[in-house]
């Protein structure tokens, strides 16, 4: 089942006052280069990572992360 | 780039620096496979293995002095998923290697052929993991 996932995180981490990656990727365990990756759209976090960023954030998962399918 | 990502060009370049050459040297002259022991064949073996621990304790080493925190921080979870990938593919390739050599060439060849044969697979093997996992982080990275 293809799809596409985006996400808000480069708007929510500007909103949170300009977070920097590596303070998120502290706050949730993982490094730099893995927000930096998340971000990109290169590589989808867990089901755990991303509750954890969307707490971060104070967000509801769907505000942080969105699924949009390719079927036509 | 990440602390594991340098690991694992370390190991890939150290591998293929190390065995390269001895895989050339071995095919260029082969060892009579029903000379046993074969003294030179084990010093120029012994030298390879030696050379691949030193480059490899040296680099590990200097990327630890270079940036201690990275060094000292557990694998997050795209490590351990890059991990997981590389070494299920290793797994794979190493089986079809150890069933060529353990299973088909004891009934055509011996001693250091069989012996030679043997370290290839698991040198192609480990190129594969540690390609695989350089691959899997250049592909992730932002």
């Amino acid at each position: 089942m293809a799809g596409t996932i985006t996400n808000q995180i480069r708007t929510l981490r500007f909103l949170a006052g300009e977070m920097s990656q590596a303070e998120l990727g502290q706050k949730i365990g993982v490094t730099r280069q893995t927000i930096a990756a998340i971000e990109a759209g290169k590589y989808s976090p867990t089901l755990e990572a991303a509750f954890r960023i969307a707490e971060v954030f104070d967000k509801p998962l769907g505000e942080v992360f969105q699924w949009t399918s390719n079927r036509p | 780039m990440p602390h594991r990502e340098k690991i694992a060009w370390l190991l890939l370049i150290t591998m293929l620096v190390c065995y390269v050459p001895y895989f050339t040297l071995v095919s260029i002259n082969p060892p009579a496979p029903d000379v046993l022991p074969n003294l030179p064949q084990l010093w120029l073996l012994a030298a390879t293995g030696t050379a691949h621990a030193l480059i490899q304790g040296l680099g590990r080493l200097w990327f630890r002095i270079r940036a201690p925190g990275d060094a000292r921080a557990p694998a997050d979870e795209r490590d351990l998923a890059i991990e997981r990938r590389s070494t299920t593919v290793a797994y794979y390739v190493l089986m079809a290697g150890m069933i060529l050599v353990g299973v088909v060439m004891p009934f055509t060849d011996g001693g250091w052929t069989i012996v030679n044969a043997a370290l290839f697979m698991i040198v192609v093997a480990e190129t594969f993991h540690y390609g695989i996992a350089v691959w899997s982080y250049r592909r992730s990275a932002a």
